[in-house]
């Protein structure tokens, strides 16, 4: 019944402040993730990035990233390593750490995150000649 | 590696005058950096991704350019809250772009919603293959939206014509047309593409200088 009329949902509220560890903590959360809800500590990757799940929520909201904590709001999906994008995104239910199938070469590259808008950015260049000339207004049309 | 050619004469600028260098194109700058292999940038005490909220950190030199600099992250964190896009669909993208809007991924969390006027937009998102005969018209409507805009080339075709990049009637590409700030690849891109997009366009909102650029003149 109570659960009918959602009543359950302040214990919830409840139960999330307590395992976030005060108000203060969630009131935190809330501002740096828009969201406020505690689930089950899945794993870390070697970012310090924390997955999370909650399986009583819906499909798609149900895994979650909490991003290390110096990246405070500049944190980017693309900061989620190959290893853990999987399961973040549902292609498989075994976390990376529990999974023994992946294959780890010397040869596999680092993950690197998206760095469009920093100086870091890849930037192409042709070494051709353009095949189009553009119009210079300030040259003179007569040869 | 090519993204690290360019670094060094762009440390002397800042982010957002490095950005149209960049994109003006880079002639004769060949100071070759080697490649780190660190994936995270390190992170220091007093770096810019340690403070809080501002892209511009918080040491200038005097306390006109702090509050300047404070006025922009007002203004910035304004208009990043609510980038309002105009429907521009074209194609196939469009449906995509509708998925966004849709509840699954729900653009309106982050302040985007749709309008129908380009008088009241921020953002133009080319949705799909642009024609010759569309290009004019998508040109006008760009004309008529306020300032400051943004736009977003959505999917293969809108970037550079992608499957229809020989056809004769396709424009290849809409960067042709209108200055074009994120390109979001594929085809289509997936409305999480899309969305990824819109929340990178955020990030370079946030960088704007448009007070200190204004103080600074």
């Amino acid at each position: 019944m109570a659960r009918y009329f959602g009543i359950d949902k302040i214990g919830k509220l409840f139960s999330y402040i307590q395992q976030n560890g005060g108000i203060r903590n969630t009131l935190w959360k809330m501002y740096r993730m828009d969201e406020g809800k505690a689930g089950t500590l899945i794993g870390t990757d070697k970012y310090g990035n924390k997955y999370y799940e909650d399986p009583t929520q819906f499909y798609g909201r149900n895994r979650w990233v909490e991003y290390v904590e110096h990246r405070n709001l500049e944190y980017d999906g693309s900061q989620i390593p190959a290893e853990w994008f999987g399961w973040m995104h549902y292609k498989t239910d075994l976390p990376p750490h529990r999974d023994g199938n992946r294959k780890h070469y010397k040869w596999m590259a680092d993950h690197s995150e998206n760095l469009s808008g920093t100086t870091d950015s890849y930037m192409p260049y042709s070494t051709t000649r353009p095949k189009v000339e553009a119009w210079d207004p300030k040259k003179s049309t007569a040869q | 590696m090519l993204r690290n050619a360019i670094v060094s004469s762009c440390s002397l600028l800042s982010k957002n005058n490095s950005q149209i260098l960049k994109s003006i194109g880079v002639f004769g700058v060949n100071n070759q950096q080697k490649r780190e292999q660190k994936t995270m940038p390190v992170v220091g005490k007093d770096s810019v991704e340690n403070l809080p909220g501002s892209a511009f950190g918080w040491k200038q030199s005097n306390w006109a350019d702090w509050t300047v600099a404070r006025l922009d992250d007002v203004l910035n964190w304004g208009r990043k809250g609510s980038l309002w896009p105009l429907t521009f669909g074209l194609a196939c993208c469009a449906v995509e772009m509708m998925h966004i809007a849709a509840p699954r991924y729900d653009m309106d969390r982050y302040g985007v919603v749709f309008r129908a006027s380009p008088r009241q937009a921020d953002v133009i998102i080319v949705a799909g293959t642009l024609t010759n005969k569309m290009a004019p018209a998508l040109r006008k409507v760009y004309d008529q939206m306020p300032e400051p805009r943004w736009v977003i080339s959505m999917g293969s075709c809108a970037n550079g014509g992608g499957y229809y990049h020989y056809s004769y009637s396709v424009v290849r590409g809409c960067d042709r047309i209108i200055p074009v700030d994120i390109y979001v690849p594929g085809c289509p891109p997936t409305a999480e593409a899309l969305l990824y997009g819109i929340l990178q366009l955020q990030k370079k909102v946030k960088r704007m200088k448009t007070l200190q650029m204004w103080y600074r003149k």
